[in-house]
């Protein structure tokens, strides 16, 4: 295996993990506020689609991106709706949202935008940009300073998350709103518009997860096309015990191996191709069942909050 | 009567969950129908072929009731683990290692069993899918790991074993397509009427829901079941055991997807096609709460999907309207009917 092989290896890994360590971001937020984050998927799924319809209409890339986010914003609302203001069960709310994703985008693309069947949309792909200096080191410079400009926000999202929730009042507000909304309520704050908010910026973030996909990486939109990265970042938010960096550390462990997955052949691997498909949610399952019931869920996660 | 106590008993009918239910789904197709006429189509007529394509000729109906009829079973399973609090989301990779388990046995057991291959397929499918859910229940219970995130992951790879079965051992040879050899004659599953497509399922999936009921609301287990979704508490002090009860639930659940899976590739396909139960088991979830829980309303609810999405496949065919637009209904009444009942459904 030589190093040529190795740089286009951890490059895919890198590419792999974007969208997902995006969406789990978004994730990191939802979840922590005391919501969980099954709709993933679906706002994901709507900002890829937005981003594409908005940067063709808008003929630049920056009004896809604002779409983008929006579209995900669009379907946390709807989701902070039912479950702030109706109580409804999180998980099938989740669930809901995706299915009415994947049913509106794909509807709207083929009538709205395509007049009858499903247009042909290509936008130009974000180009990467390299970092001064930075990307002139050998081997590490070429895989993390020469990336698109939604890489870079992913990765810089960990940290600022990081640091958000650790280091600022609305932070420490969103973590606790997850763990003990009535000390929240009793600090002054209404938990419920905590979760709320926390809905809004986590289905915009996972809107731009989408666009990761759709304006950075294929450059139009097909029905479907997030194919689960929703649920594996919904994943690896719990194998990262709903902390940025490990979750980090969960979306590198899913991009590398979906990316010796599609090189499975240079590996000499005496399994199938579906058989490696397999990895990553094996990988996940066994880190979920060793870390068992230290895995331990915001406590109120789930819960709905009453004032009395 | 007087005036008020007629008020009165209106405002008690429009309280009833089916009520809400039935209202939810309207409201669903009214904002639908915005969509369709944004659409620059009229939403009447797209109902309308809606309507036709499902019921327009005995065909038509035929597919829908075969369609239905695994819906009902895996709704059943949701059902009823819901009601027990346990947030079942595996019934689609039950369902497909049903159809996997029930192919391998009617391809395998056609030379050697005769006439008893469908029996044997079918106890092989409720098997395949019993196995796959007490895997989930094991791991959820041994480590404590979320019962959702269990049967989500273990969904894909569910469908995963299905390619790597259709592209390795069972496939056919230059099919073209993923899928088995097809099954000899008597590994099909009876039909119900003679000389049309309708397979015994729907009888069966009916039994079920009907079983169901009984077990749920006549039976010691039914109520241990209940009182584990009502309250942890309760369970506890009553010395009902959480773990018995998450078991037992998943079990039924794998077993009722797992027939479903059998009968979809038993009765409709004949063969293991790459696909074959492609988000049944998500529909199921959905009509399980359409069907507020309870095991006798998932008749309807699932009629009620299935005769839809035949329905939007023939309105998509004949005036091109996108068939997706059922998700969008599906999706959306889900929506409703979660916020019209909010968290009620498992207390009544």
């Amino acid at each position: 295996m030589d190093a040529v092989f190795m740089i286009d290896f951890l490059g895919a890994t890198v590419r792999i993990a974007t969208p997902i360590l995006m969406a789990a971001m978004g994730g990191i937020l939802i979840e922590r506020s005391g919501t969980f984050a099954v709709g993933l998927e679906g706002m994901m799924l709507s900002g890829a689609f937005c981003g594409v319809v908005g940067a063709f209409l808008s003929g630049s890339i920056v009004g896809g991106l604002l779409a983008a986010g929006l579209g995900g914003l669009l379907f946390g609302l709807i989701i902070a709706i039912a479950t702030t203001k109706f109580d409804t069960e999180h998980m099938v709310t989740g669930l809901a949202a995706n299915l009415l994703a994947l049913g509106l985008t794909s509807f709207v693309l083929r009538t709205v935008v395509g007049g009858g069947k499903a247009p042909v949309i290509h936008i130009p792909l974000l180009q990467p940009v390299a970092v001064p200096i930075l990307a002139d080191i050998p081997v590490v410079g070429a895989l993390l300073f020469r990336q698109p400009p939604l890489t870079y926000l992913a990765f810089v999202g960990v940290i600022a998350i990081s640091i958000f929730l650790r280091r600022t009042r609305g932070g420490l507000l969103l973590a606790a709103s997850g763990e003990n909304p009535l000390a929240v309520f009793a600090a002054g704050t209404d938990p419920i518009h905590v979760r709320f908010a926390a809905l809004l910026a986590g289905g915009a973030i996972a809107g731009l997860a989408g666009a990761v996909l759709s304006l950075q990486q294929i450059g139009t939109f097909t029905d479907g096309m997030t194919g689960g990265r929703g649920y594996m970042a919904l994943a690896a938010v719990i194998v990262g015990r709903w902390l940025p960096l490990g979750t980090l550390a969960g979306c590198i462990m899913f991009g590398a191996t979906e990316a010796m997955q599609l090189r499975a052949q240079a590996f000499n691997l005496p399994v199938s191709s579906y058989v490696i498909q397999m990895v990553p949610y094996l990988a996940a399952l066994l880190v979920l069942a060793g870390l068992g019931r230290t895995a331990r869920l915001p406590s109120a996660i789930g819960q709905p909050f009453r004032r009395d | 009567m007087t005036v008020a106590a007629i008020v009165s008993q209106r405002a008690a009918w429009r309280d009833t969950l089916a009520w809400r239910v039935v209202l939810s789904v309207v409201w669903s197709l009214v904002v639908t129908g915005i969509l369709i006429l944004m659409a620059g189509k009229n939403p009447f007529v797209a109902y309308q072929h809606i309507v036709l394509g499902a019921f327009g000729s005995w065909p038509r109906v035929v597919v829908g009731l075969n369609k239905a009829a695994p819906y009902m079973l895996a709704g059943v399973g949701v059902a009823l683990c819901f009601r027990g609090n346990v947030a079942n989301m595996g019934a689609e990779g039950q369902i497909a290692m049903g159809g996997l388990a029930a192919s391998v046995a009617a391809l395998i057991g056609a030379n050697a069993l005769g006439a008893a291959v469908l029996p044997a397929a079918l106890i092989a499918g409720v098997l395949g899918g019993a196995a796959w859910a007490a895997i989930a229940a094991a791991i959820n219970l041994a480590r404590g790991v979320h019962e959702v995130l269990v049967t989500l992951m273990m969904n894909f790879i569910a469908w995963l074993i299905v390619a790597e079965f259709l592209h390795g051992p069972m496939g056919e040879i230059d099919a073209g397509f993923p899928q088995t050899p097809m099954f000899e004659n008597v590994a099909w599953l009876p039909k119900l009427v003679a000389r049309t497509d309708l397979h015994i399922g729907i009888v069966i999936a009916i039994l079920a829901a009907v079983v169901a009921h009984v077990v749920l609301w006549r039976t010691v287990t039914g109520f241990r079941w209940r009182l584990a979704g009502a309250s942890d508490k309760a369970a506890h002090y009553a010395g009902v055991s959480r773990a018995r009860s998450v078991f037992g639930l998943m079990l039924v659940s794998g077993v009722l997807s797992g027939m479903a899976g059998a009968i979809e590739v038993l009765g409709v396909h004949y063969r293991l096609i790459e696909g074959f139960s492609l988000g049944f088991g998500f529909n199921a979830i959905a009509i399980a709460l359409l069907a507020t829980l309870k095991p006798l309303w998932v008749i309807p609810a699932a009629l009620f999907f299935a005769f839809l999405e035949t329905g939007a496949l023939s309105m998509q065919r004949q005036i091109g309207i996108p068939s997706s637009l059922v998700l969008v209904i599906q999706g959306l009444s889900l929506i409703f009917v979660l916020c019209a009942i909010g968290r009620g459904a498992r207390r009544i």
